[in-house]
């Protein structure tokens, strides 16, 4: 059932049976896990873009992409190629350096954020004891790397995007952490393996359905999908703040983007939707496979979402989020501590 | 109640998601075309009798007819070429001719690298066939005929 | 206290969204609009200047790349100007008469599903909008089939129609008629029932009665600002007088309502057509008018009510085969005038839809 722990012991049994030190294995076996994520990402990616393009096609009764593998699979991978070959252009105006590394920023943040995520039992890359904490935290340098982007370019559409950007970008990392707050109080924890093993018998979206519609609207809104899609504001702004990106550049900030999603995606997963934990005793599938399932389960809902609904206007959206989503997000703190004291109480 | 335009728009959404697709898979998949369809013109040479009525109806001078007259004094047609690149496919010129000598038909696939490929000659082109000898019919007929056909 | 700016912006004309050619300089108060100034005339082809050396019926097909969202409309309003200069508009016959009717209603539906389109685009609702192009698609599958061309169709002539229709296309408009409220139904479905679009719409950009009077706006545009004004019902022209329709008119004037009047219109359209289909009479369909015609010496202005407002074509006649000038009254252009007005104080997203709400098509803006 536990293949990737199997494959990890059997790969330091046989590290260390060349005669190497344990702490040089520990460190290859790192390098080798961190590499296996980055892999993971991309991976997903080559899905997610596929499931995005199909799932939106379908939707709107076109077929998609259905030329390049069976049912256009290998879509996004020739689509990579194909940008690969594109000329670097940076505009003349621009702040060169800047410019130049804030697709980079975006991508890092992104694949950073996935080193805390427990895909099973003990398969984490690293197991923080303040794993949410660190997932909240790299969440939010993301906006950083976009707001360098929308400056750098030196150019008024991209320069609005940005400037939207950190201004929803802030406003919704309260509710989000609002919302996760109440699951640490009921898990007692910030590591997401215990969070995780604590829902064996009940998942959190039960006791905390609010929290979990709360965290679904703001990520929506923090990764910058439809229908929050305000920094990007393709019928205003044109693209935002990536409208100066061509080629291997703007590819990156698409990447980052569905990094991101994946991993926030993942987290509601982890933090509601009960992670590894097999549903209804239904063991027969190993638990990533289940983890991997609920992912997917919780993009389709964001992709749903975003080819649904037309865009929110970004005042409706500040009012939303600061009106109604922190003052919602707090007294379901306040109603959850209260329930876990009476709990207490009864349970002595 | 606030929020049931997005349930039910939800809905409508995900009904479409298991529905028959639309798109029509082009290059393997061709258009039914209707009988009337303009796509380029066919000149049948022997039914032409040079009387520059297209010409002379097109609105952009697109066609431009060369004739000499033979020994029994009749115009015989020897060059038709039509600058398809201003072409507005209005069809004026096929509604104009008397003899139906020029009629429309269904390629479509008209682009090309340059300006100058785009452009018909029609009487160079042209392939002579057993069905031009027939007797011009009269434009109900014909389209019944493209219809059965 | 800080030193602040105003921003000014491009928009156009290459901009996504101002559907075709249209620039408008945007002065910025952050992302508010202090400052709208249009700039047309990038689409401009001279088209009134080109009908002055085309003969009456060469122009026709001219009008399909005026508005090229309604090219039936536009030939039915040049053709019925020139049949009012040469004096023939009682010899039409019948049943081009009612063909005409049923072709403008049936390309009135394409140009407002294209609408609800490109305004569903503009909001970012990229879903809706393949679901107003795949209506449209099936209006343009019956122009096409009468007349051989999907977007300028040249199917109109002077004194009546070029091809008539036979048993298998109004079949085909007869399933068109059974499908199109189930999706005028799934339009507001998806789109205008929704609560984002609604916030989105409702109250952006208003046109007061008056204001819209002094623009002199027409046409579904007037409509929604309250204005009961409608040509089918006013000045009948065609058999328009025969049928039963409502004029759905809205008070407010706002983007919410130019959206709603439409969808409105389609339901409205989709009556006038089964009402005309039911009663087309057999005959001939074009009148006897001569090969080349040669209008008296006069001038006429001769208006109807197209999908975006009236048009109006103004001829005049020196008595030749060539009109001496012919002036062009183009809805879209007089409607785009209220823009600079609309923009001021919105924001950058409302402007946007605001534009998109009006309804151009740059086409017929320049001309």
């Amino acid at each position: 059932m536990q293949i990737f722990i199997d494959l990890a012991n059997w790969l330091r049994a046989w590290i260390l049976g060349m005669g190497i030190s344990t702490t040089a294995t520990e460190l290859i076996l790192t390098a080798v896990w961190t590499l296996v994520v980055i892999l993971f990402v991309l991976i997903n990616l080559i899905v997610l873009v596929w499931i995005e393009r199909k799932s939106s096609a379908f939707m709107q009764q076109r077929r998609g992409p259905n030329r390049l593998g069976p049912a256009g699979f290998l879509q996004f991978p020739v689509d990579i190629v194909k940008v690969l070959g594109k000329e670097d252009i940076t505009p003349a105006a621009a702040d060169k350096f800047i410019y130049k590394i804030a697709s980079t920023c975006a991508f890092v943040t992104a694949i950073v954020a996935i080193a805390v995520i427990p895909f099973g039992p003990g398969m984490v890359l690293e197991n923080l004891n303040i794993g949410i904490f660190y997932f909240i935290a790299i969440g939010s340098t993301a906006t950083l790397s976009l707001l360098m982007a929308g400056i750098a370019s030196n150019n008024k559409y991209s320069f609005i995007g940005g400037m939207r950007t950190v201004a929803q970008m802030i406003s919704y990392e309260i509710p989000m952490v609002f919302s996760l707050l109440g699951v640490v109080m009921l898990a007692g924890s910030l590591n997401l393996t215990d969070i995780v093993a604590s829902q064996k018998n009940m998942w959190f979206i039960v006791p905390q359905c609010i929290a979990f519609i709360i965290y679904f609207i703001s990520t929506v809104a923090e990764t910058n999908r439809g229908p929050f899609d305000l920094a990007e504001g393709e019928q205003e702004l044109v693209a935002g703040y990536f409208v100066e990106y061509g080629g291997i550049r703007w590819a990156i900030f698409m990447i980052a983007e569905y990094g991101n999603l994946v991993a926030v995606c993942a987290i509601a997963t982890i933090m509601f939707l009960g992670g590894w934990n097999a549903p209804f005793g239904l063991t027969f599938l190993p638990p990533f496979l289940w983890f991997m399932l609920k992912v997917y389960c919780m993009i389709f809902l964001f992709m749903w979402v975003k080819w649904t609904y037309p865009r929110i206007r970004i005042d409706h959206l500040m009012h939303f989020g600061w009106k109604f989503l922190i003052p919602v997000s707090l007294a379901n703190i306040v109603v959850t501590g209260i329930g876990i004291y009476v709990y207490r109480m009864i349970t002595g | 109640m606030f929020g049931r335009g997005l349930i039910k728009g939800l809905g409508i959404t995900l009904g479409h998601l298991f529905e028959k697709k639309i798109t029509e898979q082009y290059p393997e998949e061709r258009p039914v075309l209707p009988a009337r369809f303009k796509g380029s013109f066919t000149l049948k040479v022997p039914k032409c009798i040079a009387c520059g009525l297209c010409a002379n109806t097109c609105p952009n001078s697109v066609i431009k007819i060369e004739s000499e007259k033979d020994e029994n004094n009749k115009k015989k047609l020897t060059g038709y070429k039509m600058m398809a690149e201003r072409c507005l496919y209005c069809g004026f010129c096929v509604e104009a001719c008397p003899t139906k000598a020029l009629m429309w038909n269904h390629d479509y696939e008209r682009a090309k690298f340059s300006r100058e490929e785009v452009n018909l000659d029609l009487f160079g082109s042209y392939v002579p066939s057993p069905e031009d000898d027939q007797p011009a019919k009269s434009a109900k007929e014909d389209e019944e005929s493209a219809q059965a056909s | 206290m800080l030193k602040t700016q105003e921003l000014t912006l491009n928009l156009g004309p290459h901009h996504p969204s101002t559907h075709g050619v249209f620039r408008c300089v945007l002065n910025l108060d952050g992302e508010y609009i202090t400052k709208a100034v249009n700039h047309t005339g990038y689409l401009h082809r001279g088209l009134e200047k080109l009908a002055e050396s085309r003969t009456y019926t060469q122009f026709i097909p001219y009008n399909g790349r005026l508005d090229y969202c309604s090219g039936m409309l536009n030939e039915l309003t040049y053709v019925t100007a020139v049949e009012k200069l040469m004096g023939i508009t009682e010899e039409i016959p019948e049943r081009a008469e009612y063909i005409r009717v049923i072709m403008s209603e049936v390309q009135r539906l394409a140009n407002h599903a294209i609408y609800f389109a490109s305004m569903a685009l503009d909001t970012a609702g990229a879903t809706a909008w393949f679901y107003g192009f795949r209506d449209r698609e099936k209006c343009l599958d019956l122009i096409e089939m009468a007349s051989g061309q999907r977007m300028m169709p040249n199917y109109m002539r002077i004194g009546g129609v070029s091809d008539d229709l036979d048993e298998n296309w109004f079949k085909l408009l007869k399933e068109l008629v059974d499908y199109m409220p189930s999706a005028v139904d799934e339009y507001e479905g998806i789109l205008t029932g929704n609560e984002i679009f609604q916030a989105r719409t409702v109250g952006v950009g208003p046109v007061s009665k008056e204001m819209a009077l002094d623009y002199g706006i027409t046409g579904p545009n007037a409509r929604a600002s309250g204005i009961d004004t409608d040509l089918r019902r006013d000045e009948p022209y065609s058999v328009y007088d025969r049928f039963k329709f409502n004029v759905p008119v809205r008070k407010n004037g706002d983007s919410f309502d130019r959206v709603m009047i439409r969808i409105d219109e389609m339901r409205e359209s989709i009556k006038i057509i089964e009402q005309a289909m039911k009663d087309v009479p057999e005959g001939p369909i074009m009148a006897k008018v001569p090969k080349v015609l040669k209008p008296p010496v006069g001038e006429v202005y001769h208006r109807i009510e197209n999908a975006k407002g009236h048009l109006g074509f103004h001829l005049v006649s020196d008595g030749s085969t060539k009109p001496y000038r012919n002036h062009i009254y183009s809805p879209c252009f007089v409607n785009l005038g209220i823009f600079p007005e609309m923009a001021e104080g919105l924001h950058l997203m409302d402007a946007v839809v605001a534009l998109a709400s009006v309804d151009i098509v740059l086409g017929e803006v320049d001309r």
